[in-house]
């Protein structure tokens, strides 16, 4: 049974290699750098990973405020600048899980943006189902205990309310949305690597296949391989690994290199982009026409950034042993990713969750003159004084300029022989009590005036911010899988004279026939929603039916 | 004279290094892949104890890569609570992968002379922190 609804341009892996490229690092890395990329460089993919570990705590606290907020609102400004209407010029479709905690609502910017340039086809995909927080009692109910990765503690002995709670998708989802034609596709929290496994497992016929093998879109992914594919679970360990190597953006092109020196033009550093060749080789390239550079040794970098064992990377997609991955420099700017061998996917998934913390504020103020360090101690010791009587409240000092950057034993091993011309006293604190937090902020400025000479840079009083403390634990698949949702927005488009008109005119309920009313001469377009699933082997049957099921948005 | 001396980890590796919750880890890649012997041999946990002291709290962990000639290193409880609660500036670790260059490293002056490692800056002694200064 074949899917009716691919797409003729949907990018195709044969002899030429799928190219991916990376829009950034994290929700506040340079906003506008994908459509340098986008312009310079021929892609199939753009994949944009904009959360990192928490980010996800600040947007739901920013949903809870605003009901439209709560997603990544850097990719409305590059869009707005020209980023759409590149996507559609070049055919390249767009992977990101900028919607955060409120992928609907983004998916609706993006359509609002396709529909000011005249894309009323453009197709958004909406990926759900990430956010466990709505059915928290639930699974608690049923047995999930969320023990905390490193203490072992469950959250029910913690007894905090949890502010967040998002359980990390992998690619299944993100495939089952462009095989079903969509353009661009906003996701939640999706595992960074599988932004770009999704892509992967609809380029190179993996997603057609399963559905013609009538799997379920909860199957492990490794299944879905085509026949001729020997050695799946190594192909799909190759794509996490190229995820992984391009997710965090410029820091496989050039930033963050320990030789920075032989980088050429920070300023104007491009992006990188990922080759995914038919065998599952993988090359790291980046964008033309800037500053930036990729070798053996900078990969290499980006390849042990932020794993643990390298014998097991875990995705929900699969298990990497990274261990005999090779990296070899085939041209300039180019290096050959080869080696790395998949185990399967695992039995549970990752929840990132956050639970409130205490009150916080930071502050800083510059010491200088003949022994710098001595009077930054005077004035730590004069403020340290001037609170003691808070009993809950925790300063932590830093001495910048004094060796923060080295652990303490051995900062005092070399204490004696440091004397640097100023330091920049810096103090964070903590406490369960906001009121402290704000005697805290009255006692900084007053230093200037009241310790050592030498005393400058006081700027205005620190306002007490909630801290979040990050909760990660393990969740069974069954309890998020069967809930994820992927669902296609797109503009209903029609004027008079089209025959969709005289077919929604025989209908009798619902926002379609109130359209009836409101259609003059000229044409009507709105955004909606269409239900889109992959849950029988009657796949076809159910696209086209749902293509016709347009419910009100 | 000792077999062993002891040069910056500058000048036999590179590195990077990132958050994982309350953990960091440091990636460490030999200049030259077939210098993985003298990084594996020199940097051990106990190495990685000694330097970090009471800054770093849980378990420590070392794991060769020897297909890209590196180690990785993973120290726990070493970020002040980690992320969000975390009183450190950098409270992602990300200048730990740097500052750890700094480090010396024992390596056998033979063997390291053999694959061509730089011993221009080596020292008898293992806390001889004359380089930080």
């Amino acid at each position: 049974m074949g899917l009716a609804v691919r797409k003729s341009n949907v990018p195709v892996l044969g002899d030429e290699p799928i190219r991916i490229g990376s829009g950034g690092g994290f929700w506040g890395d340079r906003p506008l750098a994908p459509l340098d990329l986008l312009k310079s460089d021929d892609l199939d993919y753009l994949m944009i990973d904009y959360l990192a570990e928490l980010t996800l705590s600040i947007m739901t606290k920013q949903k809870r405020r605003a009901p439209s907020s709560g997603w990544a609102t850097d990719l409305e400004l590059w869009l707005a600048a020209g980023g759409i209407h590149t996507l559609r010029k070049k055919s390249v479709k767009l992977v990101t899980n900028a919607g955060g905690a409120n992928p609907e609502s983004c998916a609706r910017m993006v359509l609002e943006q396709a529909n000011k340039i005249g894309w009323h086809e453009c197709k958004v995909a909406v990926i759900s189902g990430d956010d466990i927080l709505p059915r928290l009692d639930y699974l608690l109910e049923n047995g999930e205990e969320f023990a905390h990765f490193e203490s072992g503690e469950k959250i029910s002995e913690n007894g905090a309310e949890m502010m967040s709670a998002n359980a990390y998708l992998g690619a299944g989802p993100i495939a089952s949305a462009l095989e079903i034609g969509a353009d661009i596709i906003i996701t939640g929290r999706v595992a960074d690597a599988s932004l770009l496994v999704g892509c992967m497992l609809h380029s190179a016929g993996w997603a057609h296949n399963a559905f013609q093998l009538g799997l379920t879109r909860e199957s492990p992914v490794a299944d879905w391989a085509p026949e001729n594919v020997r050695n799946p679970l190594d192909i799909l360990a190759q794509w996490t690994v190229a995820g992984h190597l391009i997710e965090c953006g410029a820091q496989v092109s050039g930033g963050n290199y320990s030789n920075w020196g032989d980088v050429p033009n920070l300023a104007t550093l491009t992006l990188p982009i990922a080759e995914i060749y038919s065998d599952g080789v993988v090359k790291i390239t980046r964008g033309q026409g800037g500053g930036g550079m990729v070798n053996r040794g900078i990969v290499a970098e980006q390849l042990v950034y932020e794993i643990g064992d390298p014998a097991a990377y875990i995705t929900p997609d699969v298990v990497v042993d990274m261990r005999n991955i090779t990296l070899e420099d085939e041209s300039e700017d180019m290096v050959v990713v080869t080696g790395a061998i998949g185990k399967p996917e695992p039995e549970s998934l990752k929840v990132s969750a956050a639970i409130e913390g205490g009150w916080f504020a930071a502050s800083s103020l510059l010491v200088s003159g003949p022994d710098a360090l001595g009077r930054a101690t005077a004035c730590d010791a004069a403020l340290r004084g001037r609170l003691s009587a808070l009993e809950e409240l925790e300063i932590y000092t830093e001495f910048i300029g004094g060796g923060v950057s080295l652990p303490e034993n051995i900062r005092q091993r070399v204490s004696s022989t440091l004397n640097p011309p100023e330091v920049l006293l810096r103090w964070a604190v903590s406490s369960t009590n906001k009121q402290d937090i704000t005697d805290f902020s009255r006692e900084v400025a007053p230093l200037v005036l009241t310790g050592p000479a030498g005393v400058g840079g006081y700027g205005a009083r620190p306002k007490p911010r909630r801290q979040l403390q990050f909760w990660p634990s393990l969740i069974s698949r069954k309890s998020i899988e069967p809930f994820v949702r992927v669902e296609l927005l797109t503009h209903l488009r029609i004027t008079q004279e089209s025959e969709r008109f005289h077919f929604i005119r025989k209908r009798t309920r619902g926002i379609l026939s109130r359209l009836q009313d409101e259609l003059d001469d000229r044409e009507w377009t709105r955004p909606i929603v269409k239900k889109l699933g992959w849950e029988s082997n009657d796949a076809d049957a159910e696209v086209t039916n749902l293509q016709e099921k347009e419910v009100e948005s | 004279m000792s077999d062993v001396i002891w040069i910056p980890l500058s000048d036999l590796a590179h590195g990077r290094s990132g958050d994982k919750g309350d953990a960091f880890n440091i990636g460490l890649i030999a200049h030259q892949k077939n210098w993985i012997e003298l990084l594996e041999n020199a940097v051990t946990p106990e190495l990685l104890g000694e330097w970090y002291g009471d800054s770093v709290s849980g378990l420590i962990s070392v794991w060769p890569m020897p297909g890209i000639g590196a180690i990785n290193c993973l120290l726990r409880g070493g970020l002040g609570g980690g992320g969000t609660t975390s009183l450190m500036l950098d409270a992602q670790g990300k200048i730990w992968g740097q500052s750890i260059l700094r480090m010396r490293v024992p390596v056998n002056k033979k063997r390291a002379t053999e694959l061509g490692v730089t011993l221009d800056n080596h020292s008898e002694d293992q806390w001889d922190l004359s380089h930080l200064c």
